[in-house]
């Protein structure tokens, strides 16, 4: 009897980079823009994580839960890119020409009328601003376990973090967004638009 | 025996995550009309950011994206901003730089922010040739956070000028009065430019220079 790999995967050796990577693009720039809170560094961290992983394709063929897998090199990716380096604010400046969208900028249309619109956005803005102000590590266990779903148990593996550092992290995350969004007119805001 | 308040709001991470005594926080949240709303706040704020969507992702992104992991030698731009829309949406602070960086200061420019309104302040650096590892640094008034660092009073970064225009892009918010000036030295070699911001907080929510 041949011999069981439990994480091997059943994928076509034939499948290319392009192949794996195409459908998971979507999710991976979501959970990079909410680790960074900005599309231009959101897509500039996912960039960097495709030309890590690309020399990796042979390695990615064999992951049988390729999903997990590559948020796990993006959270590390997002993890060491901050402490590497504190980002310059220094932009280069290109007229013209594809740009880099503030995210307080940019808030989804409704049916509504100006002033509910007006209100959305100003919650909306108010909920960024809060989450931008958590550090990077409580950004990245919120965006995991509260958005995506991860349980802390998988986390744990997935990050090889102790589940006793992640779950005070998520703790002190939650304490920090909860002072930041005072609960009037927050939550009555949030129970009518439930 | 009945929980107490200290205890239903220690375990009420743990009660979210469908970790915790339901039976006992139930009956608690039962009792209690703070807890019990301070449970309705965590629900809501936890739903709140589950909401928050990203823009979309641009339609040609995951095709560039891929091109550039497999062809490394493709372009590969980072960072970016349109002049015209950054220059449109905010406050702008036009600053020439010599060839060099001369001694001494720069006029004084102002900014007047709403308290608790986040200002993404624009400073467009005008350099006549590139500068290698030039160092920025800000010393912040009390009261004024630049978004994204917490308390940090101090902050400093080391990069690389271009020739032609530079944009220094500073998300700043007032957490109380002020009336006092931001510092920004911009040193290279033995040069060093220090530019002042002078920050007012006005209670009628607008901004301007």
């Amino acid at each position: 009897m041949p011999p069981v790999f439990p994480y091997r995967s059943t994928r076509p050796a034939e499948l290319n980079f392009e192949d794996l990577i195409r459908p998971q693009v979507e999710y991976l720039y979501r959970l990079a823009w909410r680790f960074t809170g900005s599309v231009a560094d959101a897509e500039d961290l996912l960039q960097d994580v495709l030309l890590k992983l690309y020399p990796r394709t042979q390695e990615m063929l064999a992951i049988q839960k390729l999903r997990p897998w590559l948020a796990k090199v993006l959270y590390h990716q997002y993890v060491d890119s901050v402490r590497q380096r504190a980002r310059s604010p220094i932009l280069e400046l290109v007229a013209g020409g594809d740009g880099e969208e503030d995210p307080l900028d940019n808030v989804p249309s409704s049916r509504d009328g100006p002033e509910q619109d007006a209100e959305r956005s100003a919650l909306r803005d108010r909920i960024l601003l809060a989450v931008r102000q958590l550090n990077p590590e409580q950004r990245a266990i919120v965006a995991m376990h509260d958005v995506e779903g991860y349980s802390l148990e998988e986390l744990a593996k997935m990050l090889e973090t102790p589940i006793g550092t992640l779950k005070s992290r998520l703790h002190r995350a939650r304490q920090r967004l909860r002072a930041l969004l005072p609960m009037e007119p927050f939550s009555a805001d949030e129970r009518v638009n439930r | 025996m009945i929980m107490e308040c200290i205890d239903f709001t220690s375990r009420l991470d743990d009660y979210l995550d469908g970790q915790a005594d339901e039976r006992g926080m139930q009956a608690h949240l039962r009792g209690c009309a703070e807890c019990s709303r301070q449970y309705q706040h965590a629900l809501a704020v936890q739903a709140a950011v589950r909401k928050l969507a990203p823009p979309e992702v641009h339609p040609a992104f995951g095709d560039q994206a891929i091109l550039r992991a497999t062809r490394p030698n493709a372009a590969h731009p980072r960072r970016r901003a349109v002049l015209g829309v950054a220059l449109a949406a905010s406050l702008v602070l036009g600053v020439a730089l010599g060839a060099y960086l001369s001694m001494g200061d720069a006029p004084v420019q102002s900014v007047v922010l709403a308290v608790e309104k986040p200002e993404t302040v624009r400073m467009v650096f005008n350099s006549s040739k590139p500068l290698r590892a030039a160092t920025l640094s800000l010393a912040l008034p009390d009261n004024v956070e630049v978004v994204g660092y917490g308390s940090r009073r101090e902050l400093s970064w080391q990069t690389d000028l271009r020739e032609g225009q530079n944009l220094l892009q500073l998300p700043l918010i007032a957490h109380g009065t002020v009336k006092d000036e931001l510092l920004a030295r911009l040193s290279h070699g033995a040069g060093t430019k220090t530019f002042r911001l002078k920050i007012e907080t006005s209670n009628a929510g607008t901004s301007g220079m």
